[in-house]
């Protein structure tokens, strides 16, 4: 069976808010996502402070592409696939490291960190015939940008520059990156985790779905939360007392062209889940630094979840920035890396550390839930049926609008507008050749919300 | 092509300690001591397992990486981070989160096995009580059909302690998997 865009179109309705769970357990589908979108997307890499010095690389992957990631000696950054060119192996094989040179172990063949062809074994007695080594370099993905210390690959020549790619939530994306004078780090290694489940379950819940929390975080919101006198904290002195929900004044979703973003307005600069009193008091000392550079509204945005398409989150306030690589349609890796301001005290970045395991590794007292979820989900799909019995999207339809506080296309928190959203693009990028009509049924969508 | 240069590969100084002559009395009760801690992970009795963790207990886990073995003999080898990282009081907030009912990832509860094995132990280097280092396999039966296997390394430190049910409270846990992803989509058990 071929599939038609004609049946792409029919899985997603955003006009009535249904989905066909298809989308998520066909593997045809998934091939062509490899194509067309993770072969045309801006994917995240690694972050500056992983790779500070020439000759310093990170193994990374666009989708399940092998990717190292490399400085070079006049400080700039390339990208090549982390494949051999003679017969495929890979030829850089550690997570990360300082190299002057990637040699396949297969046969030997040495690429600079350059990515071109050096050494060849033997080369005059077993290629006689003379081999063209400018012909065999590694080959490098086709664009490399930085945004704000964060290093994002495309392969896709005609795609759109990055930062038109990421529209309003670089707005968003600011509020982690942008909170202080010297920018971010990664603190620490990453963690890397498997979920048996398709890539558009959690980057779906991060663009989207904080109505999950409420029921899915229920346990660790009993066990964590401080009681209403303020006498029961647990795990760390400053740490928000309330599930932020009950507290917060306002709340918001954003959505637009695949990303997605959501927060609460809260009162005092806290993040909403239960990180370390360090943590917290760091978020309060530096407020008004934070606000002089990205003003009230983002500097008091610690409760917060995002994704920008497809595939990279990072939550506001608890410090996990991760990516969610697709390895088949039923499965994904998770990297998990802890992100935090680089101007912060030796002793607040481990402080930043712990919460952010605490809360979110493999192990964390609301990672375990979310997870058991999309791995459920998965296991129900396998069914005939399940895979074909309409979805509900329904959540917040038609309420979308424009606020003067904040960029893009809104709704109230509870909603499904950036899911929507989120399923609209996916299903753009698969049907469209050119970025153009892509763009085209994007800036109608975005008129239609708002009308 | 440069001739290779063979060179001995460095032992980790941690691994030159010679096999310590241990009273096989002494051995016997601590290692009967592990796998009574061990029984009450596995028979989801929770409580008793939190009262032979001393309440000045460190409880960790690292990530794991795959290092060029010139880096690491440079030890410029990529840098890992916390899996678990816990004080009591943390241990006691995940207990009491199974307690719930409604911990999803443990909600029907995993069925565990905890294989303790290649004990060696000698005195703890804070002169505190004894270093006990195994090999450990931990088998996870999940929900219908899921199976995870976790394989590594446990260092604990073990104190008598008077006045607790068993004699031994342990006093310092880490442990080190061997894999460098964990596939499994969570570790909402008990190492
Ligand atoms: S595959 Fe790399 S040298 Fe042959
Ligand atoms: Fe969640």
């Amino acid at each position: 069976m071929e599939i038609s865009s004609k049946d792409i179109e029919g899985m997603v309705d955003v006009h009535t808010g249904r989905i066909h769970p298809a989308i998520y357990a066909n593997a045809e589908l998934y091939e062509l996502e490899l194509e067309r979108i993770f072969g045309r997307t801006w994917l995240f890499l690694c972050h500056v402070s992983q790779i500070p010095k020439g000759g310093d690389f990170f193994n990374t992957y666009m989708a399940e592409d092998p990717i190292v990631v490399v400085r070079q000696k006049d400080g700039s950054i390339k990208a090549f696939l982390n494949q051999c060119r003679h017969r495929s192996m890979r030829v850089s094989h550690a997570d990360s490291g300082n190299t002057k040179a990637f040699t396949c172990p297969y046969h030997g063949w040495s690429y600079g960190v350059d990515g071109a062809l050096v050494n060849v074994p033997l080369e005059p007695k077993a290629y006689p015939q003379g081999l063209c080594k400018e012909k065999w370099g590694l080959r490098e993905v086709t664009r490399v940008r930085e945004y704000k210390g964060l290093i994002f690959g495309n392969w896709d020549p005609e795609a759109p520059e990055l930062e038109e790619y990421m529209g309003d939530i670089a707005w968003y994306l600011d509020g982690v990156l942008d909170r202080r004078e010297g920018g971010t780090e990664i603190i620490g290694g990453v963690q890397k985790w498997t979920i048996d489940c398709n890539w558009k379950l959690p980057a779906e819940q991060f663009a989207s779905d904080q109505y999950h929390a409420l029921f899915s975080h229920v346990s660790a919101v009993q066990v964590l939360g401080a009681k209403p006198d303020g006498d029961d904290r647990h795990l760390g002195s400053g740490q928000t007392a309330r599930p932020v929900w009950e507290t917060a004044k306002d709340a918001v979703q954003y959505g637009e062209r695949g990303h997605g973003s959501g927060f609460f307005f809260t009162e005092r600069p806290d993040a909403n889940v239960w990180v370390d009193g360090e943590v917290s008091q760091y978020f309060r000392d530096t407020v008004d630094e934070a606000r002089e550079r990205l003003g009230e509204v983002r500097a008091l945005r610690l409760a917060g979840h995002n994704n920008m398409f497809p595939t990279m989150s990072w939550l506001n306030g608890t410090a996990t920035l991760r990516v969610w690589h697709p390895r088949g349609p039923n499965q994904v890796e998770v990297w998990n890396f802890c992100i935090a301001d680089k101007a912060a005290p030796e002793q607040v970045k481990e402080a930043f550390e712990r919460s952010e395991t605490r809360a979110f590794g493999p192990a964390g007292f609301l990672e375990q839930d979310d997870s058991e979820n999309w791995t459920e989900i998965q296991k129900v799909l396998r069914g005939k049926f399940a895979r074909s019995t309409k979805l509900c999207l329904e959540m917040g339809l038609g309420n979308e609008r424009m606020r003067d506080d904040m960029p893009g296309v809104t709704n109230y928190i509870f909603s499904e507008t950036a899911a929507r959203g989120l399923y609209k693009h996916w299903v753009d990028l698969l049907v469209c050749d050119t970025w153009a009509e892509v763009h085209e049924r994007s800036r109608s969508y975005e008129l239609e919300l708002v009308k | 092509m440069n001739a290779a240069v063979i060179e001995t590969p460095e032992i980790p100084e941690d691994s030159i300690a010679p096999s310590p002559a241990l009273d096989a009395v002494l051995h016997h009760e601590i290692t009967d001591f592990l796998y009574l801690e061990a029984e009450f992970l596995d028979d989801w009795k929770f409580r008793d397992w939190l009262g032979v963790m001393a309440n000045d207990v460190r409880y960790f886990m690292r990530s794991t990486t795959n290092a060029q073995t010139r880096d690491r003999r440079k030890s410029v080898q990529p840098p890992t981070t916390w899996i678990f990282n816990e004080t009591w009081s943390q241990l006691e907030r995940r207990i009491a989160r199974l307690e719930t009912g409604m911990a999803w990832a443990e909600e029907p509860p995993s069925r565990t096995r905890h294989l303790v094995t290649n004990q060696r132990i000698c005195a703890a280097a804070d002169g505190d009580g004894y270093e006990v280092r195994c090999n450990y396999v931990l088998h996870r039966s999940q929900k219908e059909r899921d199976l995870n296997t976790y394989i590594g390394k446990r260092v604990d430190r073990i104190r008598r302690t008077a006045g607790t049910a068993h004699g031994w409270q342990i006093y310092f846990r880490e442990i080190t998997l061997d894999q460098v992803v964990i596939t499994s989509h969570n570790l909402s058990v008990l190492f």
